[in-house]
């Protein structure tokens, strides 16, 4: 790809980034100002860009640029000052309609508690099949900490907006409910974060890895946005919220070129086995809530005792597809057990006492934590011993 | 001299923050909208750059002012420092001539009240 070819596409983000932050963000941008700001920037562009090149501090290949220059300055360089006065003052204007507390809003909306459940499986996934800290593991690791779970949870919480409103475990550790006016800076803080990062990972991957990338946002996104709005589909609920942590790992490996053995799919089925136990049992303690919100999961249509049942079943799968991973993951078969011994009570739940399930729930928020340490020390022990 | 080009963009970013702090114009303004701005700007450009090295269109001088310190492969420390002010340096203009059109009796955009 040519400098030109690459400035129309970054300057297209741009303008995208620019539209959305004025159809979404309401940004009222004093476009004469840009322009006058975009006037001073092109001009010392011109004084300073041909500075720098003169003392060498960067070159180009010559192949690559038109040719067109300002002194030695290539034409293509004036793409970056048109790119920030483009989309800087826009995006600054639309911040600027929120309120310091808005901004916590918006935060806690994408589960900070929860970013690391999305990050880690990315960068230990990645870590481990390339076995080198580049850019595109800094990159990847910031993409599935915060822009991924603001799609996620953010857009979540603007299409679950009636819902959360009846439903009061919503609220605190578990989530924000959204006040209205917070829908479009929560869609726009999800586009803007997301958008560089995806931009990246498609370009220095291959085919293979962006294909799974975009699979695993749009997973995300057919979550909870209609007419999909796989949430509300009893299965398909627990399958797509499992693959939102499943997918970074996926996404993490193919970009770093692994090898798929059996060992390694053995691996990926019991960590999906163990995300879809986990959402389903989840599911259970909502009955109650959600059938009076008219909200439909795997509990509301086939009820809590079968949703809890199924949850143990896929949570002891998790524990037998773990053993057929290469050594020493089938260590992390005893990890299940904690999760068994919480859930496994509840193998007789009604729907009327489904709320106590709640109770198992809360102990999942530390177990996870736990878990993640064990599941570390393993991966370091396989890494040492490679 | 290794490390003058590290050295001038300090100074250059020292030189922003003064004005942003005399006329109240970027993070004086409003401090985490200015740091939300910032980060989306530098992260963008960044990714830019990235694209940029990756796809075999620029490389890092061998310069004897760059300080020799790289963040990735052709990507000097200095890189930061640079995106960093450019996007300072867009949006304390950008405030400024929102003032400066506004004084005149122009449509302006925020005014000159710092919030």
């Amino acid at each position: 790809m040519s400098y030109a070819a690459l400035d129309l596409v970054m300057l297209g983000a741009a303008a995208l980034i620019a539209l959305v932050a004025v159809v979404f963000g309401r940004a009222r941008v004093s476009w004469a100002a840009a322009g006058l700001a975009l006037a001073v920037l092109l001009v010392a562009t011109g004084v300073f860009d041909n500075l720098m090149i003169a003392v060498g501090l960067f070159h180009y290949a010559p192949h690559s640029v038109l040719g067109v220059a300002v002194g030695r300055a290539p034409l293509e360089d004036f793409a970056y000052p048109l790119a920030t006065a483009l989309m800087l003052p826009v995006v600054w204007e639309a911040v600027g309609r929120w309120q310091p507390a808005d901004v916590r809003t918006v935060i806690a909306s994408s589960r900070p508690i929860s970013w690391v459940n999305t990050a880690y499986p990315f960068a230990a996934a990645y870590l481990l099949s390339t076995t080198n800290i580049s850019v595109t593991f800094v990159v990847g690791t910031l993409f599935f900490l915060v822009p991924y779970n603001l799609l996620m949870y953010g857009i979540n919480d603007v299409f679950d907006y009636e819902s959360d409103l009846r439903n009061p475990r919503k609220g605190g550790v578990e989530g924000a409910v959204l006040p209205k006016r917070l829908h479009r800076p929560v869609i726009l803080a999800a586009t803007l974060s997301t958008l560089p990062g995806m931009l990246y990972l498609l370009a220095v991957g291959s085919w293979l890895s962006g294909l799974l990338l975009v699979l695993c946002v749009l997973g995300v996104l057919i979550y909870s946005t209609p007419p999909l709005r796989t949430k509300e589909r009893p299965v398909a609920d627990s399958i797509t919220s499992s693959l939102h942590f499943v997918g970074p790992a996926i996404v993490g490996l193919a970009l770093g070129d692994a090898a798929w053995t059996p060992q390694l799919l053995a691996l990926l089925a019991a960590f999906f086995l163990w995300g879809y136990a986990s959402h389903a049992f989840g599911a259970v303690q909502d009955v109650l809530a959600d059938r009076a919100a008219g909200i439909s999961s795997t509990a509301t249509v086939w009820g809590a005792r079968v949703t809890a049942r199924i949850a143990i079943v896929a949570y002891a799968l998790a524990g037998v597809a773990v053993l057929l991973s290469g050594w020493p993951g089938p260590l992390a078969a005893i990890l299940v057990i904690p999760y068994l011994l919480v859930v496994a009570p509840h193998w007789n739940v009604t729907d009327e006492r489904s709320p106590e399930a709640n109770r198992g729930w809360k102990w999942f928020l530390w177990l996870n934590q736990l878990t993640g340490f064990g599941v570390t020390l393993l991966l370091i022990w396989w890494a040492l011993g490679r | 001299m290794p490390g003058v080009y590290l050295a001038l963009l300090l100074i250059t970013l020292g030189c922003m923050v003064i004005l942003d702090w005399r006329y109240r114009l970027f993070f004086w303004r409003g401090p985490v909208r200015a740091a939300a701005t910032l980060i989306l700007g530098v992260v963008f450009l960044g990714v830019w750059d990235a694209l940029g090295i990756g796809l075999g269109i620029f490389f890092r001088g061998d310069s004897p002012l760059l300080a020799g310190l790289t963040l990735a492969p052709e990507f000097p420390v200095e890189e930061v420092f640079f995106l960093v002010l450019l996007c300072y340096l867009t949006m304390n203009l950008y405030v400024a001539a929102t003032r400066l059109l506004s004084r005149r009796g122009g449509v302006g955009g925020d005014g000159g009240n710092p919030s």
